[in-house]
């Protein structure tokens, strides 16, 4: 048992906050500075900000240096996630393309597509979105209708896809449509195609969603085309590479979202001394109390899961299924602190600025945004039958 | 970053867990539940678990100790709910954790030897029944006043500590009333202890500070025995769901089932985590340690009531009858889910260290 990162691992920390004391301006770093800008300003903004990050060498940590990456250890990446999130960095205009593209065109990419996708990736000269889910296939994936006909050199794309992130931002699309009809088997004929979305064909749309943000979006695809030498994986093989492209979360330790919740935790309990209740500070109703208390353990039993997570990808072990435990835990935490924030502020849910010196905006957009965190990136619903299959070994 | 036991850990763990899987297994359980009058002390296993060391673990080695962490002790907790290991291990533990913090040399010296061999087996009442850390007796002159209430062992113990007002006090219980009680968990022996003005001895180093230490230290323990039983509830409910069929299919297979099995387990993982690192952080003297405490008894409390209940609501009709092992672990699990305070007293504990 030794919970300190080694000396390596803290020589990254002080040389990445001595970047970001120097390169990420107070007024960044509230929430108000944010507020008066357009998606598209505050887009760009990000998108700038994050080149220069990468341009000074904290992009890509534990990638290899050959891809441009950092050559990090898993320590070093947590810390980056724990620092980015403690300063309050913009989030990255890139979630997908580093989450789930890179490393898989690292792992089965040709020669040419990781001279063409992982640099300009990694310095956001390209937004790449993902295009997975379609109206009829959400958690149920294989379901999906989208077409990619061969012709010649190319293929025409006809489909819809939804819940597309960034799409009013994006470059690229990596996306599954079906390349031949194999009959039967659902999970055959699948290819991951690699598409420009700056073509006559491509359309996306903006979706509001409950926070009155557009932070996704539909892309309709029209006779869209895609050269053939744009397969991820090679042809027919999509469904088997976008399983080896999810599998890539796998290594988060989640430490990320805990600095990020917590944050929001201590920011609900000043609040919980602010606001009144009963005549009396709401700070010392009991309930809130509980309430307060109990997403506190909820959050630091992520912390301790995180410390877990760090400790096998450290060893150098995959996590495996386990993999669904901690999306599980990070988000029904989330859930919870927002709910006891809900519970606190009561009636004033409602409105952004209750009352004088106290202003809601921030953690109410959070609180609405938790409720889709259990729904991306595979639901609650899904992820328990995985633990419950794959962990536990249940009967499907 | 290793969040983990180290070798060593792993083969105390191991040594635990196979003595027991060899000698002491559900069918020496029932043998308690079923005869009423069977001593909650079994004269092998208490022997055994003298000479393995399981006493000794917190005890220095100038007194014959091990001179280990709390996280040891830890280890030894878990694989003892797991088994629903009866005696008073935890007591004597806590006696001699409240010795080798608060006790005078020759007091250390007098007993820490013969209670890490067994010799010696010990008590506490550390809280009035119900309170998180109110002291149960009243001191007034080096005599104890006051009722001692369904403290665990006190009618085997050699040797009480007891909380006061003004600090931590050893109790010969033969100089007290004792009235046993039967007990729904038959793992345990409790008693009520009438002190009736009984010539105490007080720990020198006494202080709250002392006092809260013990309580911490003994919730850590409690907690990861709790960590233990919920694990073994939720393993032994999954094994019995893969092959039970209903409808034509194992009942595991069905959705209602699996989904809430899920979050046992996720819930049942923090728990295991939450009391690994509390103890962890006794052994290092973290900052968090109190809140480490508190959250790892909550959690551990809360996971082996949802654990035990699955159990006996994912067996069906057998998880409710006496024949079935279900109500072991469950009952065990009532009995410490409100020892050494409750969820929901942890919880105020956490608030009132993290908000006040």
């Amino acid at each position: 048992m030794d919970l300190r990162f080694s000396k390596e691992d803290e020589d990254f920390r002080s040389e990445l906050r001595a970047w970001l004391d120097a390169n990420l301006p107070a007024e960044m770093r509230e929430s108000s500075w944010w507020a008066d800008k357009s998606d598209a300003e505050q887009f760009e903004i990000r998108r700038e900000w994050e080149a220069g990050k990468a341009a000074a060498g904290f992009a890509g940590i534990q990638w290899p240096t050959e891809y441009g990456g950092r050559g990090g250890t898993p320590g070093m990446k947590a810390i980056y996630d724990e620092e980015m999130a403690l300063a309050n960095a913009p989030r990255t205009v890139n979630p997908l393309g580093l989450a789930f593209l890179g490393p898989t065109v690292m792992a089965i990419g040709t020669d040419e597509q990781k001279r063409e996708i992982i640099k300009p990736l990694l310095h956001t000269e390209v937004i790449w979105c993902q295009g997975f889910s379609e109206p009829g296939a959400g958690s149920d994936l294989a379901a999906l209708q989208m077409k990619a006909e061969p012709q010649g050199d190319h293929y025409v794309l006809n489909g819809q896809k939804i819940w597309t992130t960034n799409a009013m931002h994006g470059d690229k699309i990596f996306t599954l449509a079906r390349t031949s009809d194999p009959g039967g088997a659902r999970h055959a004929g699948i290819s991951m195609l690699l598409v420009d979305m700056h073509q006559d064909g491509v359309e996306a749309r903006p979706l509001k969603q409950m926070t009155g943000e557009s932070e996704f979006g539909e892309v309709f695809f029209t006779d869209a085309v895609c050269p053939v030498d744009q397969v991820l994986g090679g042809e027919g093989n999509g469904w088997q590479t976008a399983m080896l492209l999810l599998s890539f979360e796998r290594g988060s330790s989640a430490i990320g979202q805990y600095t990020e919740f917590r944050r929001q935790w201590d920011a609900v309990a000043q609040l919980s001394k602010q606001l009144d209740r009963d005549g009396a500070p709401a700070v010392k109703d009991p309930v809130i109390r509980q309430k307060l208390a109990n997403s506190l353990v909820e959050l630091e039993c992520l912390k301790y899961h995180s410390w877990h997570v760090l400790t096998q990808t450290s060893a150098g072990k995959d996590l495996g299924f386990e993999a669904s435990m901690t999306k599980i835990m990070w988000s029904e935490t989330f859930r919870l602190v927002s709910d006891s924030y809900e519970a606190l502020v009561g009636q004033a849910f409602q409105v952004p600025d209750p009352s004088p010196g106290v202003t809601l905006d921030e953690l109410t957009t959070m609180a609405l945004w938790s409720r889709s965190c259990t729904i991306w990136g595979g639901s609650q619903q899904v992820q328990r039958t995985i633990v419950a299959e794959r962990v536990l070994g249940l009967p499907r | 970053m290793k969040f983990s036991l180290t070798d060593e850990q792993r083969a105390l763990q191991d040594a635990v867990r196979s003595y027991l899987r060899d000698k002491f297994g559900p069918t020496q359980v029932r043998a308690l539940y079923d005869d009423a009058s069977a001593d909650a002390v079994p004269a092998d296993l208490w022997r055994a678990i003298g000479e393995q060391g399981w006493l000794a673990v917190l005890v220095p080695e100038a007194y014959d100790g091990l001179g280990l962490g709390l996280l040891d002790a830890a280890i030894i907790a878990r694989a003892f709910g797991a088994a629903t290991v009866p005696g008073p291990w935890l007591g004597t533990v806590l006696v001699g954790e409240a010795l080798r913090l608060a006790g005078s040399e020759s007091q250390q010296k007098s007993l820490l030897p013969q209670l890490a061999a067994g010799e010696v087996k010990g008590a506490v009442a550390l809280s009035r029944k119900g309170s998180l850390n109110r002291p149960p007796a009243e001191a007034a002159q080096g005599k104890l006043t006051g009722r001692l209430e369904l403290v665990d062992y006190a009618g085997v113990a050699d040797v009480l500590v007891v909380a006061a007002q003004d600090g931590l006090y050893l109790v010969d219980p033969s100089a007290t009333t004792i009235t046993e009680h039967e007990s729904l968990d038959r793992t345990v022996r409790l008693a009520d202890v009438e002190l009736g003005g009984v010539a105490a001895e007080r720990l020198e180093g006494s202080s709250p500070e002392i006092l809260q230490e013990l309580l911490d230290r003994a919730a850590v323990l409690a907690a990861s025995d709790l960590a233990g039983i919920a694990r073994k509830a939720l393993t032994d409910t999954v094994e019995y769901d893969k092959t039970r069929v209903q409808f034509g299919k194992p009942v595991g297979s069905f959705q209602a089932i699996k989904h809430h099995l899920a979050d046992v387990h996720l819930g049942v993982t923090m728990a295991e985590y939450a009391a690994t690192y509390a103890a962890h952080a006794f052994d290092i003297e973290a900052p968090d340690r109190q809140l480490a405490a508190s959250i790892a008894k909550a959690k551990a409390g809360d996971m082996a009531s949802e654990s035990t209940g699955a159990m006996i609501q994912y067996h069906g009709g057998i998880g409710y009858t006496w024949e079935h092992d279900s109500h072991f672990y469950f009952k065990r699990a009532k009995r410490l889910e409100y020892a050494f305070g409750d969820a929901s007293q942890h919880r105020e504990r956490i608030a009132s260290l993290v908000l006040d």
